[in-house]
């Protein structure tokens, strides 16, 4: 099957310091579609820098990242911000909902993101569906400050499905819940796979990273794969 | 119906949640505009009121743009030319001014030579000239005695002047041109001529230079026709029951025009006949609003330039907040640029939110102002006259948008530049 994602020698180096530190080195790693797999390693072993060459954010300073084949490691931003909205979905640690928006308000973001246009009803049903989908939809009008931790990260999960991405990008996304809600959003994370949606979960927590089809250990900034699931 | 982009439309909704949202600092910014975009719709509305007051004063005293003024020297050959020619015409009206005396017979007046009434002497004493043409100020001594009488610009027509010099009615009537003429001649007073009969009491009998009899005036009504000089209105027709046209003419102070549209035969078929007996006529086309193009573009300029400072401090203002605001809102920024928006959008985001707090400033300052404008008309329009009527003008609404737009612009171009560069990667590892 052809890869969704393949990576090639990206090297990521810090510059601005006294001596610049190499983040990533040579890094290569395939992914297909409807694969989930684990990026673990210690902090600050590149982990979400990886992830931020993954989802655009960054480009690398050397090497290749094909893209259903097509190499946009050095795409202009115009076209990374497009293809961020039609390839991608972020899930991060702290949740990011603005707090002057209902939950519905917040899932809409990425649908009233200037790339493309939906009617507000057409917009509303997809809001629903992605709340629907990870079990929230009935807080729909509500505000963050009045859900707790693990209904915010699934609003924030429903964000990321809203516009049905093929990759999702997953940044320690219960490094602030409680295991029981950890693994609740893991739950809600893992059921994309199910429809050819890639997940790529950087994560500490073993067990998390134990349900995934894939680990990859990323120390001092070389990946290397670490099981591969029966 | 004008179908707005995605991107637009994403900036507009975007914008105005965050305006929801801070309420509080979209308040201060307006309060920190309010007096900027006030003072240019105030310098606006101020500029386009005077230059009306100060073109329709104009228009009293010179006649309204496009009226030509043909002037000639007062002398009888000249006067019978125009009677044969202009009488019965609607667009042309003959004027003929001459001193008159009413009051007592035989007195000097209370203000020779017509001089107002809170300067009297200002225009001397009537001249006098002998058959040499060598003219010279009459003694007091020569004018007689002073008694109860009242000396205006007693001013014949051949027809209504108001098409060609818009009088404003005062009290009475205006003359009846289309009723059959009247042996006591009607006039019509201007207010420096009504202000002298009502503080002098002067019987009513009237001389004029010429006239085969003293007169007895009746007086039907004042306008305002912005003269300073006292000055009574009066039918040509009414006045030739006692003097000829041709003699009602004043060499030494006399006026002779015809007042006509820009498209009437008159004018070459009277210069014909004037330069047939050599009397040069001049011919001025009235264009007020040019000739005074040039100092009122000055003056407008002078207080736009002052109301551009203030509202420079306005800009000042919403450019302190909007950074503020941009501080406070990183990681929104960052997160929207993650979900895939263009840092073009994000610019236009924070430009849509100034520019609504532009415009919503601006409809404020205009509302103030109009509501300003019509209290002071009601409080004070009847003893101001330039105020009557006076309407808010468009053109301060249309400036006081555009002053909301571009402090809106200039107060958003920095915080949407800082807006646009937030880096995802650094603000996606906080």
């Amino acid at each position: 099957m052809t890869a969704l994602i393949e990576l090639n020698g990206i090297t990521k180096v810090l510059k601005g310091q006294e001596q610049p530190r190499t983040i990533l080195d040579g890094v290569g790693l395939s992914v297909h579609p409807g694969e989930s797999l684990a990026i673990v390693g210690r902090s600050g072993s590149g982990k979400s820098t990886l992830l931020s060459v993954l989802g655009l954010f960054d480009r690398p300073d050397q090497g290749s990242y094909l893209l259903d084949g097509t190499e946009i490691s050095r795409l202009p931003e115009r076209r990374a911000a497009k293809l961020r909205s039609s390839h991608f979905g972020f899930v991060f640690q702290r949740f990011f909902l603005l707090k002057h928006l209902t939950a519905a308000q917040n899932v809409a973001m990425a649908l009233v993101n200037g790339q493309g246009w939906l009617p507000r009803r057409q917009r509303r049903a997809k809001v629903m569906a992605a709340l629907e989908e990870v079990g929230i939809a009935h807080l729909a009008k509500n505000r963050p400050a009045k859900m707790s931790g693990g209904e915010q990260q699934r609003v924030a999960i429903a964000r990321a499905l809203v516009r049905q991405p093929r990759i999702l990008l997953a940044d320690e996304p219960t490094g602030a819940l409680d295991t029981e809600t950890g693994t609740l959003v893991i739950d809600a994370l893992q059921g994309v796979t199910a429809r050819g949606c890639a997940l790529i979960l950087v994560t500490h927590d073993r067990d998390h990273a134990a349900r995934m089809g894939r680990i990859l250990h990323l120390n001092e900034g070389v990946l290397a794969e670490q099981k591969v699931a029966a | 119906m004008i179908r707005l982009s995605g991107r637009f439309r994403s900036a507009l909704i975007i914008g105005l949640q965050g305006i929801r949202a801070r309420k509080t600092r979209t308040l201060l910014s307006m309060v920190s505009l309010f007096l900027g975009v006030l003072a240019v719709v105030v310098v606006q509305a101020g500029a386009s009121i005077a230059e009306r007051a100060l073109l329709a004063d104009m228009e009293l005293q010179r006649g309204i743009d496009g009226t030509k003024v043909m002037g000639m020297a007062p002398q009888p050959r000249v006067s019978e030319i125009i009677m044969d020619t202009v009488p019965g015409r609607d667009d042309a009206v003959a004027v003929v001014g001459v001193s008159a005396i009413i009051g007592e017979p035989g007195v000097r007046p209370v203000n020779p030579n017509a001089s107002p009434f809170d300067e009297i002497g200002f225009y001397g004493m009537p001249m006098v000239c002998d058959a040499t043409g060598n003219c010279r100020e009459q003694t007091p001594a020569e004018a007689g005695p002073e008694g109860q009488a009242i000396e205006v610009r007693l001013t014949a027509l051949t027809g209504d002047i108001r098409q060609f010099k818009p009088f404003r009615p005062k009290s009475g009537q205006w003359l009846d041109f289309g009723s059959v003429p009247s042996m006591a001649p009607r006039l019509v007073l201007n207010e420096e001529a009504a202000k002298g009969f009502e503080r002098y009491r002067v019987p009513a009998e009237m001389r004029v230079p010429g006239a085969s009899a003293n007169m007895t005036p009746q007086l039907i009504g004042v306008v305002d026709d912005g003269d300073y000089q006292p000055r009574a209105y009066v039918r040509m027709d009414e006045m030739a029951n006692w003097i000829p046209a041709t003699k009602l003419v004043d060499p030494s102070m006399g006026e002779m025009n015809v007042l006509m549209t820009g498209d009437t035969p008159v004018e070459q078929v009277l210069t014909s006949k004037l330069k047939a007996i050599n009397a040069e006529p001049y011919v001025e086309l009235i264009n007020s609003r040019k000739d005074q193009e040039k100092e009122l573009a000055l003056m407008r300029l002078i207080f736009l330039s002052m109301a551009g400072l203030v509202l420079l401090i306005g800009v000042a203002g919403i450019l302190n907040v909007g950074l503020a605001t941009v501080g406070e809102r990183v990681e929104e920024f960052a997160l929207r640029r993650a979900v895939g928006t263009p840092r073009a959008l994000l610019a236009g985001i924070v430009l849509a939110e100034t520019l609504i707090t532009g415009l919503l400033t601006a409809a404020l300052a205009i509302g103030v102002s109009a509501a300003a404008l019509k209290g002071v008309v009601v409080l004070a329009g009847n003893s101001e006259p330039f105020l009557q009527g006076v309407v808010f003008p468009w053109d301060a609404g249309v400036a006081g948008v555009i002053a909301g737009l571009i402090a809106g612009v200039l107060g958003g171009f920095v915080p949407a530049l800082r807006a646009a560069g937030i880096p995802i990667a650094t603000v996606m590892r906080a």
